[in-house]
């Protein structure tokens, strides 16, 4: 009677503790992403800086300018998806990027200090999305490993867990920043 | 090499000098042990050929020649190495960069070696020498020679016996890190306690602060176990370029190294199993291997900088 109620006893205290660490896996996926999100707005900040200060020695580009404008103000609105977030932040990212190109054209905004400093913030900003991703991706794996395998299966069958996808990355930030692309010196 | 120092006048005349007061020294140390190798032989034909007594006077006055030999070269054996290390290592290194400079006296204190977090037990006995400082285009490093060690006391039949034990020997490197960061990232190679510890501690309970960081690269996670205070900065530190940049410095290396990352700072321990930058007694100064393997690893060191590309300086630290 007693063994068995030892070995009962012993399951029930597996199962919390397997449940427990399901539970902090998730919410670890959850805090990984938020980590992302902080990095992000971040990064959304500078761009009215940014603009303002191309703004002042170019007319050219307009364009570009207003695309970056319009997909912050998207980017800002409170009823958007974490996909749709991601999604826009690569699509700034890019015409930031190429922004930054066209601005070789420009020797008088290169040399600004003001623009200097964006420019430095912004791929401070580009390194720590990158570390934030590669951290919430490190936990989904993580978390996705503790459902898929037994015993954790069991709970998350029972919880209704999904698996969540990873966050493919693009391929230029697979690319370490070089400062000489960047600057182009 | 990057450069040819027999080519190197200066270093060649200095070197030619210490040569004559290496092989004073060198002719009065083999004088004082075969003298008393005589005397020890002396003794024992003497107590073998029925004689103890005359063969213990006659072989105790070489023996004891031999010693006074030894000690009166000690002093000019301690002048002799350190002159080495000021003048000929010392020009060796602004013969690579103006700004190297070694001072043989200092080292790196006891509480910066404990403050890498790479090592967990507190030294019993410590010993620092070669301090060697410079800086690398944007970024200042210093490195020296360590040895480290823990004593176990041990209860044996005749009473105590103190056993000493090598916590680290080898060289401590330390650099200004091209990202500003708060935390602590440590990264140690990953043998059989260290893969087991990080398992348990991601799996089952974890112990202090630091967090074992399971990082993308499989090399790198083969090679090492990282450990940090916060896994985005830690991830913000090793770049994917970063671990690439780790292992290949790691591949020149005989022991697997172990790196830290604190307040902005990074350090790196370099295990070895010999005593860098001592001067040969029994080895001419003239042969060009002598002085070439000290300079490698200074030139090893000082390439660091460039290898970890830590002069990049685009994240706003300069």
């Amino acid at each position: 009677m007693i063994i068995a109620l030892v070995i009962i006893g012993f399951i029930f205290l597996i199962g919390i503790f397997f449940y427990n660490s399901l539970i902090g896996k998730k919410n670890q996926v959850t805090n990984a992403f938020s980590a992302i999100d902080v990095m992000l707005k971040k990064r959304f900040d500078l761009i009215p800086n940014l603009v303002e200060v191309v703004k002042q020695y170019t007319t050219y580009e307009q364009g570009t300018l207003t695309k970056i404008v319009e997909l912050r103000s998207k980017a800002g609105s409170p009823n958007i998806s974490n996909a749709e977030k991601a999604e826009l932040d690569a699509q700034l990212s890019s015409s930031v990027k190429g922004l930054m190109v066209n601005i070789e054209n420009y020797p008088d905004l290169k040399a600004n200090t003001n623009f200097i400093n964006l420019q430095t913030t912004w791929t401070e900003s580009e390194e720590q999305i990158a570390a934030a991703r590669r951290t919430y991706n490190a936990s989904v794996t993580d978390y996705n490993n503790a459902i898929m395998m037994f015993p954790g299966s069991l709970f998350a069958g029972m919880l209704n867990f999904q698996p969540i996808a990873v966050l493919e990355t693009a391929a230029e930030e697979r690319k370490n920043i070089s400062a000489k692309e960047l600057f182009n010196n | 090499m990057s450069f040819d120092l027999a080519n190197n006048v200066a270093l060649q005349q200095v070197l030619a000098t210490m040569e004559v007061e290496r092989k004073r020294i060198a002719g009065t140390q083999t004088k004082g042990y075969i003298f008393i190798a005589a005397g020890i032989l002396l003794c024992v034909l003497g107590f073998f050929l029925g004689f103890p007594i005359p063969g213990l006077i006659s072989g105790l006055i070489p023996l004891i020649y031999g010693g006074v030999l030894l000690f009166k070269i000690n002093d000019a054996l301690t002048a002799y190495q350190n002159a080495y290390k000021t003048n000929v290592i010392g020009a060796a290194l602004k013969f690579l960069d103006e700004s190297l400079s070694i001072n043989p006296y200092q080292g790196i204190e006891a509480s910066e070696f404990m403050y890498t977090q790479l090592f967990s037990t507190e030294p019993d006995r410590y010993k620092t020498e070669d301090l060697v400082t410079g800086c690398a285009d944007k970024t200042l490093f210093y490195f020296a020679e360590v040895h480290a060690e823990y004593k176990t006391v041990t209860q044996t039949k005749n009473g105590t016996r103190t056993e000493w034990h090598d916590i680290f020997r080898g060289i401590i490197f330390t650099a200004d890190f091209n990202k500003k960061f708060n935390g602590v990232t440590i990264v140690r190679p990953k043998d059989f306690g260290a893969a087991f510890g990080a398992w348990f501690s991601k799996n089952l309970f974890s112990f202090g602060n630091n967090d074992v960081v399971q990082l993308e690269n499989l090399d790198f996670d083969k090679t090492f176990v990282t450990y940090g205070s916060d896994q985005v900065e830690s991830r913000y530190i090793l770049t994917p370029a970063m671990m690439e940049r780790i292992l290949n410095l790691n591949h020149q290396t005989k022991y697997n190294i172990s790196l830290s990352f604190i307040e902005s700072r990074m350090y790196i321990a370099f295990p070895l199993n010999r005593n860098y930058f001592e001067a040969p007694v029994f080895k001419s100064l003239l042969s060009p291997d002598t002085v070439n393997e000290d300079i490698s690893t200074i030139k090893f060191m000082y390439d660091i900088v460039k290898e970890l590309d830590l002069n990049t300086r685009i994240w706003g630290k300069e």
